[in-house]
């Protein structure tokens, strides 16, 4: 197969990435379409993303998403940290595989019910909805695919070297921070990003457990299409589609880097050293 | 049978290289364990480990002493490993004490016991340059840097680390990742170094190298090393004592040389070189000596101080050096066995030969090629006597 070139499959790509992009394409070259309507061409502008900073409401829902990400994706990563450690370190004790099962059945869970499930208990509580339910409900589904990611790392990884720490006298809160976590990092930095994109683009479950004042892009991106689909929502979104690219591109890079310079610096010791 | 005698240059010659004596002339005189006064540096006192029903330790009690070089040998499975790891504090005994230098340490963790070990896969800090790896234990203790510079670089001098300081462990090959492992080790300067297969991952020829390595940082140190392995050939060449486990049993703690000349199994009787074993049942107990009546007849008699009774199926364990091979009959009628040569290996100095026995045993006997021309001869399909004396086996009762 490798190298051979058919019309076949180049024709399954072409459709297949035609299917996965022309949408968001569509949607990005309107953003800079000069008509105030969605579905008529009059040239090329940028006065939608100028409008855009006078727009005080999304620029509102903008930083509260902002907040909401970036807290509830810190309290997720580091939650999800913790359950990935117990699980992989703790061996086995009584409960444990309802424990992972727990922990990891969220990652299956409809939105629509893990929404209305954190609806019922803060209204059982009587806890005011708003900003902190939201990033309370997000920390709650975001912390399991956090604990997937770092738990893939932790799985392929010997034990034996804490044991080590240990053993020439680190606490075991010492060895975590020397000697676990500065190992684990980069699965770290990624379940954080996962978990803050998570947030950034959920609406359904921010939907149930918002209360009045708090409305993330999400949130308000969809309330306002349903009134009509205005060229601003274009611009934000495009906004969005940017620094979520950029996020996963710099991640990817920055990855192959650390693996490309491990292994450049091996073949150059061993190239040394013959 | 003490020291000096398992010593006895003749005691080694079917394996020169294998079964070496300790090449460390400071230790000749060197046997603590023989003095009752000495309090141990370390003891387990009834040691057992269970795993659910799996009982990897079972019952050990056990002293070493300070500057010992002590191994525990045994197949994987035995316990060797737990053992140790009980002693560094990662796993907990389900019964019994551990005591370092009187102290009872069964209940520290292991960032609070003076030991430190080398881990099977190194277990290197891959995020830190060796220098950071050997310094690691050091800056726990929060010594101050200058302090901590001057152990790091005393502990690369003494192996040859210095011109790697700078480099992760992934850019170091498996001998200088080992030695990155020893260093750290040995850094803190703990009293004792517990080493868990250390060489496991190495090829023969540098496993070799960095067995007299070991023993070289052990002897300038005068630290108390205990070492696990599965390596007989590791554990004779680097041991004062050697620990035999079986099956989370002790089998047999020994000298190197005890444990070649007095085994206490068949089983360890086969680990070094080769060995001849002769089944039987006692005849007769008495005044020191053991009387067998073994297959095909024949009686033996051997000294040994080993509890039997009248009845009991034995087996009579001679090394091949001990045994006397010629084509006239003996005078003697005990120890006395005939065969037929079926096979010599001629290594120079000293022969092999292979003899079936009437009873249809292998047996292998040497003998030295003393005089120029051997006037008689041994070859091929010559019937032989086969001979011992009263003190040459060992008798075997497991």
């Amino acid at each position: 197969m490798k190298g051979r070139f058919s019309w076949f499959n180049a024709m399954s790509i072409l459709l297949g990435f035609a299917f996965l992009y022309i949408p968001i394409l569509l949607l990005v070259i309107f953003s800079f379409n000069e008509s105030k309507l969605v579905t008529v061409w009059a040239g090329w502008s940028t006065k939608w993303y100028g409008s855009l900073l006078q727009n005080q409401a999304l620029k509102d829902a903008a930083w509260v998403t902002l907040r909401v990400a970036v807290v509830s994706a810190s309290a997720a990563t580091v939650l999800g940290t913790l359950a990935a450690i117990t699980l992989v370190r703790m061996g086995r004790f009584p409960g444990r595989t309802l424990f992972s099962g727990m922990i990891f059945a969220p990652l299956v869970m409809p939105d629509v019910i893990t929404g209305l499930s954190l609806l019922l208990i803060f209204v059982a509580l009587g806890i005011d909805r708003g900003f902190w339910t939201i990033i309370l409900a997000h920390i709650t589904f975001s912390m399991c695919y956090a604990a997937v990611v770092v738990q893939a790392r932790l799985q392929d990884f010997d034990k034996s070297v804490e044991e080590a720490a240990m053993d020439l006298g680190a606490t075991p809160v010492g060895t975590f921070f020397q000697v676990t976590l500065p190992i684990i990092a980069p699965s770290v930095v990624s379940a954080w990003l996962l978990a803050f994109t998570l947030s950034l683009d959920d609406l359904v479950i921010a939907s149930f457990t918002t209360g009045p004042g708090a409305t993330t892009l999400p949130m308000k991106i969809y309330s306002q299409v349903r009134l009509g689909v205005t060229p601003e929502i274009n611009a934000i979104s495009t906004i969005l589609i940017g620094i979520v690219t950029t996020g996963v591109l710099a991640a990817a890079y920055f990855t192959k880097r650390q693996t490309e310079k491990a292994e450049r610096e091996r073949r150059a010791a061993f190239g040394a050293a013959g | 049978m003490d020291v000096a005698t398992a010593r006895d240059p003749k005691a080694n010659t079917s394996s020169p290289q294998r079964a070496g004596p300790r090449t460390a002339a400071p230790q000749s005189g060197f046997a603590p364990w023989k003095n009752p006064d000495l309090p141990p540096i370390v003891r387990f006192e009834g040691i057992t480990k269970r795993f659910d029903e799996f009982v990897a330790v079972n019952n050990v009690t056990l002293n070493i002493y300070e500057k010992e070089f002590f191994a525990l040998l045994g197949p994987s499975g035995c316990g060797k490993s737990t053992l140790l790891r009980m002693l560094a504090g990662f796993e907990r005994p389900t019964d019994g004490r551990i005591f370092v230098a009187g102290e009872d340490i069964t209940d520290l963790p292991p960032y609070e016991r003076p030991v430190n070990m080398m881990f099977q896969s190194y277990a290197l800090f891959p995020h830190m340059t060796v220098e950071r790896n050997i310094g690691f234990g050091l800056r726990q203790e929060g010594m101050p840097k200058d302090k901590i510079a001057e152990r790091v670089d005393e502990a690369m001098g003494m192996l040859e680390l210095r011109q790697f300081a700078k480099r992760k462990p992934n850019q170091l090959s498996g001998g200088q990742q080992q030695r990155v492992a020893l260093a750290r080790c040995i850094a803190k300067k703990p009293r004792i170094v517990l080493l868990d297969e250390p060489l496991g991952a190495l090829d023969k020829k540098l496993r070799q190298q960095a067995q007299f390595e070991l023993m070289r940082i052990q002897e300038t140190t005068g630290t108390t090393f205990i070492i696990v392995t599965h390596d007989q050939e590791e554990a004779m060449t680097v041991a004062s004592r050697i620990a035999v486990m079986e099956k989370g049993l002790l089998v047999q703690v020994a000298t190197p040389g005890d444990i070649y000349e007095n085994p206490k199994t068949r089983y360890i009787a086969g680990f070094i070189g080769d060995v001849n074993v002769f089944e039987g049942k006692v005849s007769k107990v008495s005044d020191g000596c053991i009387e067998i009546d073994a297959n095909g007849g024949y009686k033996f008699k051997t000294k040994s101080t080993e509890t039997v009774t009248v009845g009991q199926q034995v087996g009579l364990a001679l090394r091949p050096e001990k045994i006397r091979i010629g084509l006239e009959k003996p005078t003697s009628d005990v120890n006395v066995i005939p065969g037929k040569v079926e096979d010599i290996g001629y290594l120079g100095s000293i022969s092999h030969y292979h003899v079936r026995t009437a009873p249809g045993e292998r047996v292998t006997a040497l003998r030295a090629n003393a005089a120029h021309t051997v006037e008689q001869a041994i070859t091929w399909e010559d019937s032989v006597w086969l001979d011992w004396p009263v003190d040459a086996g060992v008798v075997l009762t497991g």
